[in-house]
C-alpha cells in the first residue's frame, strides 16, 4: 500500500509550511494594527519621556518595519515568542503549560464527537423518513443552535448545582482533602474535564451527524446494497459492513471544518469553566491588551489547524482506496 | 386601439418574461413545502421578523420601563432594590411576565426589543458572506485551473486555517466594538464556505452544452457567468446564506459572553452577558432561559430553512 508517496507528503508539507508563513505575516499586520502599543503596559505614569524612548529602543520598536518583520518571522520560527508584560514571564513558558490541556480537552472531545456522530448518522440514514430519525435529526439541529456557553451554564446547573457529581470549575481541586498520588491526580483531572467535554460534544456531535445521514442515505440507494440485500445478508450486516463503510468517507473531510468549529465551542467553554487552557489565555489576553501572548496564542492555534488538516487529509487518502495522489495515474 | 396592443403586449411581455421564473419558482416552493422542519423555520422567522419590525406591539412596556417605577423614572426603595432580579409577576407589583433583571428592566421587553439585533446581524453577515462569497465562487469555478481559480483557492485555504472564534474576537478587538464591525469580523472568515461550495457546482455547470452554444454564439465571460450559470447556482447560495445567518447569530452571542458585546444595542447576547457579570446564573431562571432559547430558536429557525432548502436546490437529488 504506497497510495501515499513520499512526493505527495512532500508537496503537502511545504504548502502547509507555506501557509503557516502567510499566517505569521496576516499576524504581525493584524497585531501592529491593534490600538496602543505594546510598552503601554511597562509605562508608569511618572516615567521621563527619555525613559519611555529608552523602552522603545529597548524593545526594537524604533527600528524600521522590515528589520522588525524579519526579526518576528525568525522569532516565531524558533520558539521565542517574547515576554508577557502581563504576566511577566516568557510567552513560551504559558504556552507549554496551557497548551497540553486545550489538546486534552479538544482530543477527546474530537473523539466523543466523532464516536457518537458517524454512529447516530448511520442509524437515521438508514431509517431515513420515520418518526425516529425525524425526532433525532431537529432535536440534533436544535441542539447545534444553542450557544455553547449557554450550555456550558445548563451542565453545570444539572450535573453541579442539582446532582453535584462533578465539579464545576478549574483543572485539579483547588484545595484538596485527599493526598496527591498518581490515581488522584487522574481521577482529578478526569473529573474536572467532564462537564466541559459533555458540553462541547453536545454540539460538536452534530456536524459529523449530519454528513453521515444524507451520505448514508445515498449509499443505501447502490446496487451493491441491493446485491447484498439480495444475497440474504442480514440488514445490521449491510448497514454496518457495506454501506456505513462507504458513507464514512465525507465525513472525513467534514472533520476539517469540524476541526475549527470544535476549537472555537473548546475556546468558549474553557471561558465558562474556568478551564486553565489556550481559550482562556487568548480571552483574558486580548482584554488585558497583552499583545505579545495574543499573537502567540492566535498563531500556536493557527499552527495546530494546520497541522490537524494535513494529519486529516493523509488519512482521508487511506480511508479512500479511489483516491490516488503524487503520481501520474 | 393602439394604445390596447401596446397594453397587450407589454403584459404579454412581462408574462414571457417572469412566467417561466414564477412557474420554476412556484415549483420549488412546493417542493420546500414538502419539507415540514422548513416550514417551521420560516414561521418562526416570521414571529421574530414580526418582533424586530413591530417591538412596541409585542413588548409589555416601553424599552425604558422599569419595575415599580414605570417609564417615569425615580429611584426604587432600598426593599424594592432588594427584591431584583424579580421572579415573574402577573400584575401584583407589577406586569412583567418573565420577571425583571438586577436593574429591573423587564426581560421580556428586553427580548422582544432584541430581535432586532439579532435579526439585523444574521442577514446582514449572511448576504455580506454570499456577496463576496458566490461570485469569487463562480469566478473561481468558471476559470477553473487556471492561475485565478488556484489564486483564489489558495487564500481560501489560508482563511480556513485560521480558528475563526480567536480570529473574530482579535478583530473585533482591534477595530472597536461595534455591530457593525462584529458583522465584518464574521464576514472576513464565513465567506469561505459559500465560496468553495459555488465552485464546485460552477465546475460541473460549465461542461454544459449550454454554456458551449452560449461561447459559440458570442457571449462574453461576463454575461456566461452571471445569466446562464448564477441562476443555477444561486438556489444553493441561498442554503448557505442561511447556515451563514445562523452561525452569525451564535458568533455573536458567543463574543457577548467574553465581553466583546455592543453595549448601546440590545442583544441577546448582552442580557446572557450581565446575567454572567451580575451573578444571577443560577438563582434567576426567568432571566437565563428565555434569551438562550431565543437564539437556540433563531438560529435553528434558519438552519431548518437551509436544510430544507438543500433537497430543493441540490441538483443531484
Amino acid at each position: 500500500m504506497t497510495r501515499i508517496s513520499a512526493k505527495y507528503l512532500s508537496r503537502r508539507l511545504i504548502v502547509s509550511y507555506a501557509t503557516i508563513l502567510v499566517i505569521m505575516t496576516l499576524l504581525f499586520a493584524l497585531i501592529r494594527s491593534m490600538p496602543g502599543s505594546f510598552i503601554n503596559l511597562m509605562m508608569s505614569p511618572g516615567m521621563t519621556q527619555e525613559q519611555i524612548a529608552a523602552l522603545e529602543a529597548r524593545w526594537g520598536l524604533n527600528d524600521p518595519l522590515w528589520q522588525q518583520y524579519i526579526r518576528f518571522m525568525f522569532n516565531y520560527q524558533v520558539g521565542n515568542f517574547g515576554w508577557s508584560p502581563t504576566q511577566n514571564v516568557p510567552v513560551w513558558d504559558l504556552i507549554v503549560r496551557r497548551m497540553p490541556r486545550t489538546l486534552i480537552l479538544f482530543g477527546s472531545t474530537f473523539v466523543m464527537g466523532y464516536m457518537i456522530g458517524p454512529l447516530v448518522g448511520m442509524y437515521l440514514g438508514w431509517l431515513r423518513g420515520s418518526t425516529r430519525d425525524q425526532a433525532i435529526f431537529t432535536g440534533g439541529l436544535f441542539m447545534y443552535s444553542m450557544p455553547a456557553f449557554w450550555i456550558g451554564w445548563l451542565v453545570i446547573w444539572v450535573f453541579n448545582y442539582q446532582l453535584g457529581w462533578f465539579p464545576s470549575s478549574y483543572l485539579v481541586t483547588k484545595f484538596p482533602e485527599f493526598e496527591w498520588t498518581t490515581w488522584t491526580i487522574i481521577t482529578d483531572v478526569l473529573s474536572h474535564l467532564a462537564l466541559p467535554v459533555i458540553s462541547v460534544t453536545a454540539i460538536a456531535w452534530v456536524g459529523s451527524m449530519l454528513v453521515m445521514r444524507t451520505t448514508m442515505n445515498d449509499v443505501t440507494d447502490s446496487d451493491y446494497v441491493f446485491l447484498a440485500e439480495a444475497k440474504g445478508v442480514p440488514e445490521r450486516a449491510i448497514m454496518i459492513k457495506h454501506a456505513a463503510r462507504n458513507a464514512l468517507i465525507p465525513v472525513a473531510t467534514q472533520a476539517i471544518v469540524g476541526i475549527a468549529f470544535i476549537l472555537d465551542g473548546a475556546v468558549l467553554i474553557e471561558n465558562v469553566f474556568n478551564y486553565p487552557g489556550m481559550g482562556l489565555l487568548l480571552v483574558d489576553a486580548v482584554l488585558n491588551n497583552d499583545y505579545p501572548v495574543t499573537q502567540a496564542v492566535f498563531f500556536v492555534l493557527a499552527v495546530m489547524i494546520v497541522i490537524m488538516r494535513l494529519v486529516t487529509d493523509v488519512a482521508y487518502t487511506y480511508l479512500d482506496p479511489r483516491i490516488k495522489f503524487g503520481e501520474e495515474n | 386601439m393602439a394604445s390596447q396592443q401596446e397594453e397587450l403586449s407589454w403584459v404579454d411581455a412581462a408574462k414571457r418574461r417572469w412566467g417561466y421564473r414564477y412557474e420554476r419558482f412556484q415549483r420549488g416552493w412546493d417542493q420546500f413545502t414538502t419539507h415540514r422542519l422548513g416550514v417551521v423555520g420560516i414561521l418562526i422567522l416570521v414571529v421574530f421578523m414580526l418582533w424586530a419590525l413591530f417591538p412596541s406591539v409585542f413588548a409589555p412596556h416601553p424599552v425604558n420601563w422599569k419595575a415599580f417605577v414605570g417609564t417615569e423614572g425615580g429611584y426604587l426603595t432600598a426593599e424594592q432594590i432588594r427584591s431584583m432580579p424579580h421572579p415573574p409577576a402577573f400584575g401584583d407589583p407589577f406586569f412583567a411576565p418573565l420577571g425583571t433583571n438586577y436593574n429591573g428592566y423587564g426581560i421580556l421587553t428586553e427580548l422582544v426589543y432584541s430581535a432586532r439585533t439579532a435579526l439585523y446581524i444574521g442577514f446582514a453577515a449572511g448576504v455580506l458572506s454570499s456577496l463576496v462569497g458566490v461570485p469569487l465562487g463562480l469566478i473561481s469555478g468558471y476559470y477553473g485551473d487556471t492561475w485565478i481559480d488556484e489564486t483564489i483557492q489558495r487564500i481560501a485555504d489560508i482563511m480556513y486555517s485560521l480558528p475563526f472564534l480567536p480570529l473574530v474576537v482579535v478583530l473585533v478587538a482591534i477595530r472597536g466594538i461595534t455591530t457593525t464591525n462584529i458583522i465584518l469580523a464574521i464576514v472576513v472568515k464565513s465567506w469561505i464556505n459559500n465560496c468553495i461550495v459555488i465552485r464546485g457546482e460552477t465546475l460541473s455547470l460549465r461542461e454544459n452544452a449550454y454554456v458551449d452554444s452560449a461561447k459559440v454564439s458570442g457571449a462574453s465571460d461576463t454575461r456566461i457567468v452571471f445569466r446562464h450559470i448564477l441562476p443555477h447556482v444561486l438556489p444553493l447560495s441561498f442554503v448557505y446564506l442561511a447556515q451563514d445567518a445562523a452561525a452569525a447569530i451564535l458568533t455573536q452571542a458567543g463574543l457577548a459572553y467574553l465581553g466583546l458585546a455592543d453595549f448601546t444595542a440590545h442583544s441577546w447576547g448582552l442580557m446572557l452577558q450581565q446575567i454572567q457579570s451580575q451573578g444571577y446564573v443560577f438563582s434567576a431562571w426567568w432571566w437565563l432561559i428565555p434569551p438562550g432559547i431565543a437564539i437556540t430558536l433563531v438560529a435553528a429557525a434558519f438552519y431548518f430553512i437551509g436544510f430544507s432548502m438543500e433537497d430543493v436546490a441540490n441538483p443531484q437529488r
